[in-house]
């Protein structure tokens, strides 16, 4: 299969905006329909998100068609899995139960390899399971949930290819006046080559809640942070879409924390969405380290009044990973705050483009605004694009704004650490990590906070080793 | 000056226009006949007529731009894409047809010209029906006429130039104009000259349905220094006009070229312009650009910075107010190492109008030490206006250091009850805090033309609270 798939990746030129999929079309979702046991309105809504997905282009936002660059996508020969997830023989064990977390969901390629909550969640009602156990347990549960693409951008080309063809996912519901003190954490271990995983995660927080989740998606063979090695044109890929739909009730607050380190043989297409009630918070951490090309959208909708979202993004790129990301907040109630924090450090022929856009509607009196994008450059090769955009209907507003940097290490901070005895590595390093720090202080979870630092460490170390290969290679 | 009162009620200050008759101008709409009558008209070389035709090619086969502004009430079919109101070029002002010449006295112009001016390029339509330049200048070789008289005069110097900066190909308005171009203004300063006062050339649309495809190359040599000013009246008219201008500005090595525009088409304008300019090692390039008025403007003045050490200055002004879309913004390209931009854009919008600001700031590989800063800031003086902000940063430079930083809001109500404890009424508090927040466009202009465009704000502000 690989012999005769070679001569194919040669002759064909792929233009940015191309998606070499080869499965998404209605025979697989019917496929995945039936494995599933669907119900009608199930096939009924997954047709919807095909035949979306086929009216609408890569980018629908003319803002951004420029910066579009699907090249490193080799997706033509990937599979996708069809089956619902097969829950693993003891899974529920409560020694998978990671210290200090609440509940743990662990999802392997299609397998579910752990799925257990601590007793004092399941006394307080909270509920995390998988969305084919929902399926069984509560049909209209389900439905209520996600029917009419739940909250998916209508206009995303990509989210709609999840909503047709996901095969596994996740609900997680924290009940009204459910306050828990240790997060929630989802692991999903991904990266077989020539395969496709589509998944959706559900969290459903109901009234004057407050729960944290940390989501892990990283590999089970290599992760990026361990090796910088960049992957060849013909090596096999592995494809991953996952979206997490967040409702959020009036008062209630939700942490979460992402961390992405899948392997650089990886495509991954990330959607995040919040629509936030009244006087409610979403705290989104993320921290994109891996795949090759990730492309990841964020929606928020501050819908409710005095309700608030604060993003923190951080990007550590190498390689000729390239980083795509979205997010989009639309103020629409009164009194909200956004504020949204982007940082990118790009080594080697990394790529970051930080695409952010604040809408004030009308409604949106008091509005505060912040949107930052910032980058460092590690090398010459390495490129950031920023997009920091804003369409105010508003002008009764707290504060708007916005603001981005690009430049690279600081001379003179170099120079200090160099003269308080550290090698130039070293002091790079320092620097670099210490840019990144404040999104690693907000991951909820401690040991997911020294996680990420040793990820970080661990990538930086990689790169800097590969970095005099790659520029023997570059002069041969 | 008019009063409150006129402009409140809709009575545009230069909405006179007279019936000229003119003596050529082509069908309404862009056929390839047409544009060959117009090089025909102009008598003008066979490579003129090949770029022209292709630039019609090219803007045949364009899809319109659907990003920006709207677009679609234009009807590109009915536009008259010539026409020309005297034979030749006029040498004095006594030989000015009568009607024309009382157009420009009412717009003032030669007692501006006898007052300051270096020069004078007056456009009526499609042709430069007037235009001096004083003797000193000439006598140091600056050129400053007609772009048809360019090419006619000095062709080899034309053609080395002419849309280098801007091919047709750039887009599809680019193509519009270089397929049937007319008039506007050609500029040679030569090596070492310093044009001490300032030239500039006023534009008009008259007659409706005119299109207005002026042209202006400006090539300033090695060490000369030039202030270029462009400023637009256009009369008021029921249906819709459209200005796709494109102007071209070559900075040699270390010479230093400001250009200045305050643009106040009439509010059924739409403008849409290509301003680009190529500063090579050295040079300073200054864009100091203000739009009042038209229903549409889409104007992003770039610099392209081509060679080492090149500095750009983009100071941008736009006031959106009743049916207006500003979409305005600037660019520049750093291409050589050690390069520096910056851009300062201020925006008002108001009573229902839109402003724009959308910007690229680039940094190729390569071009080591740059420093590029842009800062964007929006009034928005009431609900029902908007005010939108599309900055483009890519940098491909490890050694770039650039900051970018944009504000929206509006005028604080702390400064305007101060000023009025002070004395002021509501409306002259306003005022003042408006023309302190454009300080920073308006201390760039010569005087004269800071006080025009102080008076202008003020009437757009009064328009608004009246």
């Amino acid at each position: 299969m690989t012999a005769a798939a070679a001569p194919r990746v040669v002759t064909t030129r792929q233009a940015p905006s191309d998606l070499t999929l080869s499965f998404v079309d209605e025979a697989t979702v019917r496929g995945v329909a039936a494995a599933g046991g669907d119900a009608e309105w199930l096939l009924a809504d997954r047709l919807a998100g095909l035949a979306a997905f086929a009216a609408l282009p890569i980018e629908t936002n003319a803002l951004y068609t420029t910066y579009v660059d699907l090249r490193n996508a080799r997706l033509a020969d990937v599979r996708p899995y069809t089956g619902p997830a097969v829950v693993a023989a003891g899974a529920a064990k409560a020694a998978l139960l990671p210290e200090g977390a609440a509940a743990y969901a662990e999802i392997t390629e299609n397998r579910v390899t752990a799925l257990v909550l601590s007793p004092a969640a399941r006394e307080a009602g909270v509920v995390l399971e998988t969305l084919d156990g929902l399926r069984a347990r509560d049909p209209e549960l389900l439905r209520q949930l996600l029917e009419g693409g739940c909250a998916l951008p209508e206009n995303d080309k990509l989210a709609q290819m999840t909503r047709a063809l996901w095969s596994q996912g996740l609900l997680l519901r924290v009940p009204d006046g459910v306050r828990l003190e240790r997060p929630v954490v989802l692991r999903w271990i991904v990266g077989a080559p020539g395969t496709a995983l589509f998944a959706r995660t559900v969290i459903s927080v109901g009234e004057d809640a407050e729960v944290s989740v940390v989501e892990e998606q990283v590999s089970a063979t290599s992760s990026a942070s361990a090796t910088a090695a960049p992957s060849g044109p013909t090596d096999p890929q592995a494809f991953f879409a996952g979206t997490t739909e967040v409702q959020i009730g009036a008062g209630s607050t939700l942490s979460f924390a992402g961390l992405q380190d899948l392997s650089l043989r990886q495509v991954a297409f990330q959607h995040r969405s919040a629509v936030i009630g009244r006087a409610a918070t979403v705290r989104w951490a993320l921290a994109q380290l891996g795949s090759r090309v990730i492309r990841s959208r964020i929606d928020n909708t501050l819908e409710g009044n005095g309700s608030t979202v604060e993003q923190a993004e951080i990007v550590f790129g190498s390689a000729d990973q390239l980083f795509d990301l979205t997010s989009y907040t639309r103020h629409i109630g009164r009194d909200t705050t956004g504020n949204l924090l982007s940082k990118g450090a790009l080594a080697d022929r990394s790529r970051a483009y930080m695409k952010g856009l604040a809408v004030i509607d009308l409604t949106a009196h008091g509005t505060d605004s912040y949107l930052g994008e910032f980058s460092m450059l590690l090398s010459r090769q390495a490129r950031s694009v920023a997009i920091p955009s804003l369409e105010i209907d508003q002008p009764d507003c707290r504060r708007v704004a916005h603001a981005s940097s690009v430049g690279p290490i600081d001379e003179t901070q170099l120079f200090y650490l160099e003269s308080r005895g550290l090698d130039p590595d070293e002091a790079r390093k320092v620097i670099v990590l210490g840019y990144l720090e404040p999104v690693v202080a907000r991951v909820p979870l401690e040991s997911a906070q020294d996680r990420l630092r040793e990820l970080l460490e661990a990538k930086w170390d990689a790169q800097a080793v590969a970095r005099p290969a790659v520029a023997a290679a570059a002069v041969a | 000056m008019a009063s409150t009162r006129e402009i409140v009620s809709g009575e545009y200050q230069y909405g006179f226009h007279d019936d000229v008759d003119y003596l050529e101008e082509t069908k309404a709409g862009l056929t390839r006949e047409t544009v060959e009558e117009i090089s025909r008209f102009k008598d003008e070389p066979a490579w003129m007529l090949d770029f022209r035709l292709r630039a019609y090619e090219h803007f045949l086969s364009r899809p319109m731009p659907t990003w920006g502004g709207d677009l679609m009430q234009i009807d590109l079919s009915k536009i008259v894409y010539y026409r020309k109101p005297s034979e030749g070029e006029e040498k004095s002002w006594d030989d000015v047809p009568d009607k024309i010449k009382k157009t420009f006295e009412r717009l003032g112009i030669p007692e501006a010209e006898r007052k300051f001016l270096a020069g004078v390029g007056a456009q009526y339509d499609s042709e430069v029906v007037y235009h001096s330049v004083r003797e000193e200048l000439s006598k140091v070789g600056v050129v400053f006429m007609g772009t048809d008289q360019g090419l006619k005069e000095y062709p080899e110097l034309f053609k080395k130039y002419f849309a280098t900066v801007v091919p047709p190909e750039d887009n599809k308005f680019a193509a519009l104009n270089s397929a049937c171009w007319s008039g506007g203004s050609f500029v040679y300063v030569p090596k070492g000259v310093e044009v001490p006062l300032p030239l500039q050339a006023y534009f008009r649309i008259n007659a409706e349905n005119t299109g207005q495809f002026e042209r202006t190359l400006i090539i300033v040599d090695e060490g000369a220094k030039v202030h270029y000013i462009e400023g637009c009246t256009a009369p008021i008219y029921t249906t819709d006009a459209l200005h796709a201008a494109v102007v071209e500005v070559i900075a040699l090595p270390g010479s230093k070229v400001r250009y200045t525009t305050i643009q106040n088409w009439s509010n059924d304008v739409y403008n849409l312009v290509t301003k680009r300019a190529h500063a090579h090692a050295n040079s300073t390039v200054e864009w100091i650009d203000a739009n009042t008025g038209s229903r549409l403007t889409m104007k992003y003045p770039s610099i392209f910075l081509r060679g080492e050490g090149a500095t750009a200055e983009v100071i941008s002004v736009a006031v959106a107010g009743k049916g207006q879309h500003q979409d305005t913004g600037a660019k520049a390209i750093h291409l050589a190492p050690n390069t520096r931009s910056r851009i300062i854009s201020k925006s008002i919008s108001k009573d229902g109008g839109r402003t724009t600001y959308r910007g690229q700031l680039k940094v190729v590989p390569g071009a080591t030490g740059v420093v590029a800063s842009v800062r964007c800031d929006a009034l928005l003086l009431d609900e029902g206006s908007r005010s939108d902000t599309y900055p483009y940063i890519d940098i491909q430079e490890a050694d770039t250091s650039m900051s970018h930083e944009a504000t929206v809001g509006k005028i604080s109500q702390d400064q305007i009850f101060y000023l009025m404890s002070r004395g002021l009424t509501e409306n002259e508090a306003t005022n003042l805090v408006v023309q302190g927040f454009l300080e920073v466009f308006t201390k760039e202009l010569p005087m004269e033309y800071a006080i025009e465009f102080n008076r202008l704000v003020k009437m757009e502000m009064e328009g608004a609270l009246g």
